[in-house]
This record gives C-alpha cells, sequence and structure tokens, in this order.
C-alpha cells in the first residue's frame, strides 16, 4: 500500500515571532519524520485574523504542511500536535483520493471535448474523401 | 411569448449538444409547451462548480467557499445557488473544514 498524502494545516499562536512559528514547523516536521512520512511543500500563510476566536486569541499563524505518509503517522502526529503548545487549532485532511478523482474527471472531460471536436470537425472530411 | 424565448436560449446556452447524457442536475424548466401562459418563468441556475468546471471543492479556498455562504455564516439550501448535489455535498464538507479552522464562522455574532 502506498503511502497516502494529507494536508495537515495548525494554527499557531500569534504571540509567538517568525523565528519561533518556522521553529514550530519545523518540529511538527520533525514528528512527521520521524514516522516515516516525507514532506513535500510547506506554506506559511501568515498571520490572518481568525473568523471567531480560538483558545482567547482572535489572530493565528497559519502554517500549512503536505505530506505523504501512512495512516498511524497520522495518528501519532496528531496527538502530538494535540500536546504542543503554541498549536491552537489544527486539522488534518487526505487529499490523495480527491485529487486524484478529480484528475481523472479533467482527463475523462478532455477527452470528451476532444471527440465532440473530432465529431464535428473530422467527420465531414472523411465523408469527402469517400465520396471523391 | 417573450418567455418562451428566453426558454429556448437558455437551453441553447446549456447543452451545446444534445448527445452527450450530462452529469448532474438535468432538472427544472419543464412543461416548455405551457410556458406561454406562466407568468414568471425562473431563469435555471446552473451550478457555479459545474460551469467552471471545479472538479475539488478547497476548503483552504475562502474567497470561492465564501461566495455561497451569507454573512450570517449559515450553509444556505441548494436551492439558492442551484448547486447541484454533488457540489453541495462537497462544498458543505469544505465549509465544515474551513469552520473548524476559523476561516469561516460557527455563526456570526
Amino acid at each position: 500500500m502506498s503511502d497516502r498524502i494529507y494536508e495537515i494545516l495548525f494554527i499557531a499562536d500569534p504571540n509567538l515571532g517568525e523565528p519561533e512559528v518556522d521553529a514550530l514547523a519545523a518540529q511538527v516536521q520533525g514528528f512527521v519524520e520521524k514516522d516515516g512520512g516525507k514532506l513535500q511543500r510547506m506554506e506559511k500563510w501568515g498571520k490572518k485574523r481568525l473568523a471567531y476566536d480560538v483558545r482567547r486569541h482572535r489572530e493565528g499563524y497559519y502554517v500549512l504542511l503536505v505530506v505523504e505518509g501512512t495512516g498511524p503517522m497520522v495518528k501519532e502526529v496528531e496527538r502530538r500536535l494535540k500536546v504542543t503548545d503554541g498549536v491552537i487549532r489544527y486539522l488534518t485532511v487526505r487529499v490523495d483520493e480527491e485529487l486524484r478523482k478529480a484528475e481523472r474527471r479533467k482527463a475523462q472531460r478532455a477527452l470528451a471535448e476532444e471527440k465532440r471536436r473530432s465529431r464535428a470537425g473530422h467527420a465531414p472530411a472523411r465523408d469527402a474523401e469517400v465520396q471523391a | 411569448m417573450s418567455s418562451q424565448t428566453t426558454n429556448g436560449d437558455s437551453r441553447g446556452i446549456g447543452r451545446p449538444s444534445g448527445r452527450s447524457g450530462g452529469g448532474a442536475g438535468s432538472k427544472g424548466g419543464g412543461g416548455k409547451d405551457a410556458g406561454g401562459k406562466r407568468y414568471f418563468f425562473r431563469r435555471r441556475k446552473v451550478c457555479k462548480f459545474c460551469a467552471d468546471k471545479i472538479d475539488y471543492v478547497d476548503y483552504k479556498d475562502v474567497k470561492l467557499i465564501s461566495q455561497f455562504v451569507p454573512e450570517r455564516g449559515k450553509i444556505l439550501p441548494r436551492r439558492m445557488f442551484g448547486t447541484c448535489a454533488e457540489h453541495q455535498r462537497k462544498l458543505t464538507e469544505a465549509v465544515n473544514r474551513a469552520r473548524h479552522l476559523a476561516l469561516l464562522p460557527y455563526a456570526a455574532d
């Protein structure tokens, strides 16, 4: 079974400075790698206003990690996130299946488009050839 | 009479080639022959996600999702936006995820 792709998004305490958030992100990356996961990419969204208060904070520092790994890895990473200070909220979403589905959709659509075009464009041409 | 023209027009736009079965939301716009007598002809809404060919509704895309969630933060029923069942489902999922991450409110104050 191949590894799955997850998006781990966590919100860090806004009172932390930039370097501290970086350290925190590195720490989370460490959690992932310890359990045989691989980091695909990391995005720092920066400080954003929260839609509602989370642990008495109005703002939060959003960090997104796209990660390759297994189910047990996610369980462990989430457990660690829960006990890590400075992380006020997190969410892990498995994305590989949905993305694959979307990809397939897109391919199918392209194929259908191609067919329609060829039916409209090439069919008369073939007829003309036959007649000639 | 005018209602009939609009009816014809919208159908023309919606389905260029009548051949393919089409995915979702082939409902509505029924009774086109009786259209002349009817006062209200509601323009059939087309699912925005289908029209824009969005296959994956991303919870991170707040700009997109918030179009479908009014200020109060409630998810409105399908009939308001004309989203197809499949995309409404995906939208709901995305909204709930975004809510958890405080990107969208659970309930506005």
